[in-house]
């Protein structure tokens, strides 16, 4: 294979990986799910998330929908402890991935977010790195050095994002030289080079155009045989499409969660009606 | 009925005149079936001529209620009770198309009867009719005030329907053989029950339909265990 990747950056991150203790599940048998219970999340005095307990099943696609401001994103960012970045937080409560809690000291955030990868709304390729170089530099922050590894993994991740004919040619451009939907599709296969167990999407298509769009949701479809995939959307017609169950929030509560299909077709509580069918306030 | 307003005002227009077709349809099915029956048991061929010709503007509603369902699912995209409500709108218009059918048909046997002497086995009609038209009626009520319960008592009823037609039939055929000379006139009663008896089961097609608008509850094809 052609190495169409840089050199390799200042090793001082390299050792990283090896210093630090992966979590690992309290019990094999456990499921690839996260099992929330009684969280409640808060930014200062704000209650965002209030008592929210929820199972995630695995290799599944699962939607969450709600108004805005209904902690839907902040649900979302805590299932890889992303939220912590906002100042003054504050958790209760607790989030399992494998069985192993999230939130115990003696996790790194840092593995829990490589473990559990995450696609915002808006693509956020780096600016001054190459296509190649967007999708690799996980790995290497991670300290990985072995070029033919990297360009192998290169490889794998943009054909998992269906991204792969389209830049293999291209890989030394610019990431920001790309389409929308191109970005969108690079962020993702950036995501899935470090090998993550869950991917996290925020309204990950809702800057692109109805081709994007459909490309995204193609993908996803695709990737649920091998991740488990979460997504905050406001589109219902696509968490309808996209996903095998729906969980709707309301003011920071789980209001109801099931499969798509129930959700979609006859829902157990009004609010979620009311809100899906275009009722609410 | 709808509860509560959409968002989207246009929705809730979209949504009620769609409704009010399905209604309007379902009138002048019911009225075109009274006249089919009273031209019959009058002997009045003005009534059935008529009922006859309200066939074509039922025909009209049904295409038009087509139309609509397929644009309000194109541009509304409605899920949950907002979708049940349009495919079962969509679902009770050939019901109620068959059942305008089937009052064409009476209507043109009843002119075929009303050229001959009255048949006094013309009365065995009248319950049957009673039968099925109580059932059609209920069945559009229960799916304009969506109710279950009056939906599952209309599917109910549709054994005894079938019991009654059953009964016409063996007696007309009694007289048929014993009776050669008014053969025809028999036959045209024994069709006559039998597209009652189809109007009994689109009236229970229709009842299936409210109870899944209403409580998204498939009760199609479910056995029924009948006590011996």
């Amino acid at each position: 294979m052609v190495n169409l990747i840089m050199p390799a950056p200042d090793p001082v991150v390299l050792e990283a990986r090896e210093r630090t203790v992966e979590p690992e599940p309290d019990n094999e048998s456990s499921p690839l799910t996260f099992e929330v219970k009684n969280l409640s999340i808060w930014y200062g005095e704000k209650r965002a998330i209030d008592n929210v307990t929820m199972d995630i099943p695995s290799n599944a696609v699962t939607s969450i929908i709600g108004p805005s401001g209904c902690g839907k994103s902040t649900f979302l960012r805590s299932l890889n402890r992303m939220h912590e970045l906002v100042p003054r937080t504050r958790l209760e409560g607790s989030v399992r991935l494998l069985g192993q809690d999230l939130y115990s000291a003696s996790v790194d955030p840092a593995i829990v977010r490589r473990r559990v990868g995450m696609v915002f709304q808006k693509s956020n390729p780096f600016p001054t790195m190459s296509i190649g170089e967007n999708v690799i530099i996980g790995l290497r922050l991670n300290g990985i050095r072995d070029q033919r590894f990297l360009n192998e993994r290169l490889e794998e991740s943009l054909r998992m994002a269906a991204l792969w004919d389209e830049v293999k040619d291209d890989l030394r451009k610019p990431g920001t030289s790309l389409s929308g939907g191109q970005q969108q599709r690079l962020c993702i296969a950036r995501a899935l080079a470090v090998e993550p167990e869950v991917v996290l999407m925020d309204e990950p298509c809702s800057a692109l155009d109805p081709i994007a769009t459909a490309k995204i949701e193609g993908l996803i479809h695709e990737l649920k045989a091998k991740y488990t995939i979460v997504i905050v959307t406001h589109n219902m017609q696509q968490a309808g499409r996209v996903s095998d169950y729906t969980a709707f929030f309301y003011l920071g509560r789980l209001i109801e969660f099931g499969t798509t299909n129930k959700i979609f077709s006859n829902p157990t509580q009004k609010q979620t009606e009311d809100y899906i069918t275009g009722r609410f306030g | 009925m709808i509860a509560s307003k959409h968002i989207l005002g246009s929705f809730d227009e979209a949504l009620g005149s769609l409704r009010n077709n399905v209604l309007m349809m379902a009138g002048l099915a019911e009225r075109s079936l009274d006249r089919a029956i009273k031209g019959l048991l009058q002997r009045d061929d003005n009534l059935c001529t008529t009922a006859i010709a309200d066939d074509e503007e039922i025909d009209q509603l049904e295409k038009q209620i087509d139309k609509d369902g397929v644009d309000l699912l194109i541009r509304f995209q409605p899920v949950a009770s907002d979708l049940r409500r349009v495919i079962s709108a969509m679902k009770l218009s050939p019901n109620i198309e068959r059942v305008g059918d089937q009052a064409t048909n009476i209507a043109r046997r009843a002119r075929k009867l009303n050229k001959h002497a009255p048949l006094p086995e013309i009365e065995l009609i009248v319950p049957i009719q009673a039968c099925a038209m109580a059932m059609f009626k209920d069945a559009i009520d229960a799916f304009v005030r969506e109710d279950v319960e009056l939906a599952r008592a209309v599917v109910a009823r549709d054994m005894e329907l079938d019991d009654m037609n059953r009964s016409a039939n063996r007696r007309l055929t009694e007289r048929m053989v014993n009776d050669p000379d008014q053969l025809r006139g028999y036959l045209n009663l024994i069709f006559i029950s039998r597209c009652l008896e189809r109007v009994g089961d689109h009236a229970t097609n229709i009842a299936e339909d409210a109870v899944y608008a209403a409580a998204a509850e498939d009760i199609r094809h479910q056995t029924v265990a009948v006590s011996t």
